[in-house]
């Protein structure tokens, strides 16, 4: 039952163009996400912009960027699969579609999602909070691969989350101690591209864990999503 | 086979069972005793006060519930990935128990740790590179736990908590070997280097194998009683009056 | 090619599932094959969708075997589930997505050229154009069977198949699933006994 890469890839774009058509028709990530983004940078920027603190909380603020991040993918990923559950579209998925192909169709609508919203996000929170960044290419490998890892290892535990009760609650529960280990490389190259002098082998430790996930997910989506 | 009449055979097996079951109580308690009172002192373990390095002696306990807690949850992993292929009840319950007392002996790691720690380091919680790899793996198999009480229907149930159970299994060791070393320093001692006295390390490996054995005899017993309550509950429901 | 040997069948043995404590489905055997509808009826809550749901692969037996035989080739339920069409009550399309999308993207799922999307849709008076979630419920019910009936499946698995169906549109999926059972077989689950052409078998779930 080996069908053509070909197909697979037709899928995988399917469900991913699927993903995008309904989204742009109902917004609800999108708006989730950005208002979500932009409700916290604005908290942040206040408090801690450049009259909030004095110029000594610097190494604080590539966290926070991190953190703004995390809640804001983890209001709006979960949805991939919790929707098709809601709308009891799950069926007709299972009947007709590869699992890996959506899983990866899945993956990608939500690393679009995280990379539009570090596009809109990053930009914003280095201009509101006056933050140079003394190495701009490791910072933006690291947003790079850091999304990247997020989108894989949430739309991972979305899956697992859509087939249980106390959904949103329970996307945090599990999410956060996959993703924390993600988290504090990104956040530990963050701090060294801002500040300059960011340590050996860390943007291999973060594209290490991304694949970690990635295959992970690919191995484990199919028993998560078929009974 | 039918049905077997109390014969020798069977008491044969409880008495086995009996006599292992007190060498290994008695195992725990002589690590225990010849530990706390007879063992030689580590070196380096002074105390901020300077006082005699007695504290150490935690040792025989604190490194041994550590190692079986995280057997029982690399134990859990496999079997969670044995479930995955095989989709048999008792992979799914022996992970559950496996878990279940990982996290008991992950907690008396814990505890123990931070009140060595508060004499040693002078403070309960230093966010030590290794108390920081415990936490997450506590709050890792916590969550699992929480994810078995959000899903009603037990094929479910099982299938997802093993696909969760077995994604521990590859993020552990990101958890427990890769960030400690991020740490510019910890202060644990690595175990490698650690200067420690072989009548010490004799006593740390014999406590260890008391915890990990009881730890295998609690999860059997675990696994008997959660199949005795599926084995209640598969009994179809009556109809209501 | 032997004749007495089914191309394609379908057969199940003694399957058992249960919700919890609750047993649903106990020990339900039977077996149709090309050409032939096995119809399950039953009063509420007998069983009859979640032995639908198993032999779908969309929910795992806790007992018993299924055994499906598509043109003379064993599938495992993987290729199962890919063979078959299914209509349920509970079997939901996007409703973000007007007709011709939905099927659309399953077609594209599939494999297949998007024109039989529109053909199906013409075939059973849908708007094309309208989008899922402002469909009526009898016209819900017929883009359920467009998409079940899609990638002409060997098998068709109905649940409560014509609820919600005004008279021209019995009429018009009865019409397609006569034609599908020229070259397919169905299991056809209702409350009460319907009528439907080509029962070969049926299986009464209940006490």
């Amino acid at each position: 039952m080996s069908r053509p890469v070909s197909s697979w890839v037709a899928e995988t774009l399917a469900i991913l163009l699927k993903e995008w058509r309904g989204e742009l028709r109902t917004r609800y990530a999108l708006n989730t996400v950005a208002l979500f983004a932009v409700t916290t940078l604005v908290v942040v920027s206040i408090n801690l912009g450049p009259l909030g603190v004095s110029r000594a909380a610097l190494p604080v603020l590539p966290v926070v960027l991190w953190l703004i991040l995390l809640f804001a993918a983890s209001a709006g990923l979960p949805r991939s699969f919790v929707h098709e559950e809601e709308i009891h579209t799950a069926a007709a998925l299972r009947l007709a579609a590869t699992p890996s192909a959506l899983y990866c169709g899945k993956m990608l609508y939500n690393l679009s999602l995280i990379y539009l919203l570090e596009l809109l996000v990053a930009p914003l929170y280095l201009m509101l909070l006056e933050l140079a960044v003394a190495e701009p290419v490791t910072f933006v490998a690291a947003l790079a691969a850091g999304g990247f890892g997020l989108a894989a290892g949430s739309t991972l535990i979305a899956a697992m989350v859509a087939q249980a009760r106390i959904k949103a609650t329970l996307f945090a529960v599990l999410a956060f101690p996959v993703l924390l280990p993600l988290l504090v490389f990104a956040v530990q190259l963050t701090l060294g591209a801002v500040a300059g002098d960011p340590k050996n082998g860390l943007v291999e430790l973060l594209i290490l864990y991304d694949g970690t996930l990635l295959v992970a997910g690919l191995m484990l989506f199919p028993v998560i999503w078929n009974p | 086979m039918s049905h077997r009449t109390a014969g020798e055979d069977e008491i044969d097996v409880s008495t086995t069972r009996k006599a292992l079951l007190w060498f290994l109580w008695l195992w725990i308690a002589a690590v225990t005793v010849i530990g706390a009172g007879f063992s030689p002192l580590a070196q380096g373990f002074a105390g901020l006060q300077g006082d005699s390095p007695l504290s150490s002696r935690i040792v025989y306990f604190h490194v041994p519930v550590a190692i079986a807690s995280f057997i029982a949850f690399v134990a859990a992993g496999v079997t969670s990935v044995r479930y995955l292929r095989r989709r048999e009840p008792r992979f799914d319950r022996s992970s559950r128990a496996a878990i279940e007392l990982g996290l008991l002996f992950g907690v008396l790691a814990t505890v123990t740790g931070a009140v060595w720690a508060k004499v040693q380091w002078g403070a309960y919680w230093n966010w030590d590179p290794r108390q920081t790899s415990i936490v997450l793996a506590l709050v890792y198999y916590g969550a699992y736990l929480t994810l078995r009480d959000a899903i009603e229907d037990p094929e479910t149930r099982a299938r997802i908590a093993a696909a969760y159970g077995a994604l521990g299994l590859i993020v552990a060791p990101f958890l427990y070997f890769v960030m400690p070393r991020m740490a510019s320093f910890s202060l644990h001692p690595k175990p490698a280097s650690a200067e420690m006295a072989s009548p010490i390390l004799g006593l740390v490996l014999a406590g260890t194998a008391g915890q990990v054995a009881l730890f295998a005899w609690i999860h059997n017993l675990r696994c008997r009683q959660l199949a005795l309550d599926e084995r209640r509950g598969a009994r179809p429901e009556e109809d209501e009056p | 090619m032997d004749p007495t040997l089914p191309q394609t069948s379908l057969a199940f043995d003694r399957l058992t599932r249960g919700y919890g404590r609750l047993m649903v489905v106990r020990e339900a055997s039977g077996a149709v094959a090309a050409g032939q509808v096995l119809l399950i009826t039953g009063t509420n809550g007998s069983g009859k969708s979640t032995l639908l749901r198993c032999l779908a692969g969309l929910m795992a037996p806790q007992a018993g075997t299924i055994a499906c035989t598509v043109a003379g080739r064993r599938l495992d339920v993987a290729a199962r589930r890919r063979a078959i069409g299914y209509v349920a009550p509970d079997l939901g399309l996007y409703p973000e997505l007007t007709c011709i999308e939905n099927l659309t993207f399953f077609g594209r799922l599939r494999g297949l050229p998007p024109a039989r999307g529109a053909a199906l849709l013409d075939r059973l008076g849908l708007p094309p154009k309208r989008l899922a979630g402002a469909l009526s419920s009898g016209m819900l019910q017929r883009l359920r069977w467009a998409w079940a009936l899609l990638h002409r499946p060997p098998i068709l698995l109905l649940d409560e198949p014509l609820q919600n169906l005004d008279a021209p549109g019995r009429r018009d999926v009865l019409e397609l699933f006569e034609q599908h059972l020229e070259r397919g077989l169905a299991v056809v689950a209702s409350p009460d006994s319907l009528e439907l052409p080509r029962v070969a078998s049926r299986l009464e779930l209940g006490r």
